[in-house]
């Protein structure tokens, strides 16, 4: 197996986009290519995630991003998997990559679809669950997280508050980044005075509906070397699966998609949750945060609501948890998500996060699942 | 098989099957078993009876939905065994109404999917 480098990354703001959804991921493709320093016709094959394209009237978008990138004849692959649609992509770039089938690819991802507005969004995202039971019962995605909280919340003795506390965080963070779609520092009381969406989670407990694009160029290593010192290898890839409903689960405090993911990308990684200097986690909820932190082992199962607590996950913590602000601050444009969250690690561990740089950081990890974690990848990065 | 099963749902029963190989239980609409993975089945009716396992009251709701909120969306134990069913729940408001371990039933289905009620 040929050893991966991401070679370059990057990315649109997140938030209320005005240009298409073609446009918004050329864009972000176009910043890969640059960030890496190589000509278009240089990458071998495309690898496009997004789920809503038909919100945006443009779908198939793989040849169409080939096309205007000057490079219409070769492959590109058009994928969908949810809000982890873009870990789940990069995970086939890298296998081709790692399969020696390719030196060099595109993987982009994107999401256009504020202008839809909040029912046809809250609408179309419930398809993602398994319909018959929980869209089609009027299960909300908020819902279905609210469901996890229930569960945690009786379970554990956490409270109300302590889900506040990782908005609280995921915000601070947030500010720091300047493509973060919601850049205000925000309270605990802030957060438990938003409207309720579906209780007990609030407004300001879920990740907004967001546009964006993010992109990375993903290459072997001796492709790397040839091109330049600043890239990172990764080192370990999982992925895994769970049941698609919450009631084909034993534990409603666990996504067990996230463990098996998690277990084969240290295996391959050859480290331990405890060699983790960062890591930009899937929290479309606060509840999910917490639940992610027991899940990829760095707390033990009840015990990450403390972490957040007493400021351990916070940047430049223990280990820090979102530097991006995550899914809740940084915005969640459910195609490009996964992607995004791989343009931080290569941010952070190259030395461009700026305000947000994570201290001696050397190993990154990224975890991305698709709805209540029916699907889900895990990402291991170190520097070079 | 989904239309045996929402029938049955309609008689507040829940149709499962049971695997002839391991004899694990599975909602009706399983077709290979989880545990280990056998294919063959054989009905069994279960009373549509159980406790809430974990739920939430939805104040924004999805499309088509907007005239029974708030609403619940229940995970509900199925009485007797290691399984759950999920569904609407209306007329709920607060959690006061329905904390964790409340009784409820399946009572039919239609346009909101399976229906629970309280006990």
């Amino acid at each position: 197996m040929e050893k991966v480098c991401v070679l370059g990354a990057g990315s649109t703001k997140y938030g209320k986009l005005e240009d298409s959804i073609t446009d918004i991921t050329i864009q972000a493709s176009v910043g890969a290519i640059e960030s890496a320093g190589i000509e278009s016709k240089e990458i071998q094959a495309g690898y496009i995630s997004n789920v809503f394209g038909i919100a945006d009237k443009q779908v198939h978008l793989g040849p169409v991003i080939m096309s205007n990138l000057g490079i219409s004849e070769r492959p590109s692959l058009s994928i969908e998997s949810a809000c982890g649609s873009g870990s789940v992509s990069f995970r086939e770039a890298f296998a081709n990559v790692a399969a020696g089938f390719y030196d060099a690819v595109l993987v982009a991802g994107v999401e256009k679809v504020t202008h839809t507005g909040t029912e046809w969004t809250t609408t179309y995202f419930s398809y993602c669950s398994d319909f018959f039971y929980e869209g089609g019962a009027g299960a909300s995605f908020p819902g279905l997280f609210a469901s996890m909280a229930r569960a945690y919340l009786t379970e554990f003795k956490a409270t109300e508050e302590d889900l506040a506390l990782v908005a609280v965080k995921n915000h601070q963070n947030g500010f720091l980044n300047p493509k973060a779609h919601l850049r205000k520092k925000i309270t605990v009381d802030d957060v438990m005075k938003s409207a309720v969406v579906a209780s007990p989670l609030k407004l300001y407990d879920c990740c907004p509906f967001s546009d964006g694009a993010s992109a990375v160029i993903l290459c072997s290593e001796k492709f790397a070397k040839a091109h330049s010192k600043n890239y990172i290898e990764v080192i370990g890839s999982g992925r895994g699966g769970s049941p698609a409903t919450l009631q084909g689960r034993d534990q409603m405090t666990t996504i067990p998609s996230t463990k098996i993911a998690a277990e084969a990308a240290y295996k391959m990684a050859g480290v331990t949750p405890k060699d983790i200097d960062f890591a930009e986690v899937h929290d479309c909820f606060t509840i999910a945060e917490i639940v992610d932190t027991e899940d990829l082992g760095f707390y033990a199962k009840g015990h990450g609501v403390e972490a957040v607590r007493e400021g351990r996950t916070a940047l430049n913590g223990e280990i820090s948890i979102n530097p991006s602000g995550g899914l809740k601050a940084k915005g969640h444009p459910i195609g490009a998500t996964g992607v995004g969250q791989v343009v931080e690690v290569f941010e952070q561990l190259t030395g461009k996060a700026g305000e947000r740089t994570v201290r001696d950081a050397r190993i990154g990890l990224t975890h991305n699942f698709g709805a209540t974690g029916a699907s889900c990848a895990v990402h291991i990065f170190k520097s070079v | 098989m989904k239309q045996e099963f929402i029938d049955t749902i309609k008689s507040g029963k829940i149709l499962v099957k049971k695997c002839t190989k391991c004899e694990s239980l599975h909602l009706a609409t399983v077709y290979f078993c989880q545990k280990c993975g056998n294919k063959g089945f054989e009905n069994k009716i279960l009373e549509g009876t159980g406790t809430v396992a974990t739920y939430t009251i939805i104040t924004v709701s999805p499309a088509g939905f907007e005239q029974y909120t708030p609403y619940a969306w229940v995970v509900m134990k199925i009485d007797g065994y290691d399984l759950r069913i999920s569904g609407f729940l209306g007329g709920i408001s607060s959690p006061a109404q329905l904390p964790i371990g409340s009784k409820v039933k399946i009572v039919g289905y239609d346009d909101r999917g399976i229906i629970l009620e309280k006990q």
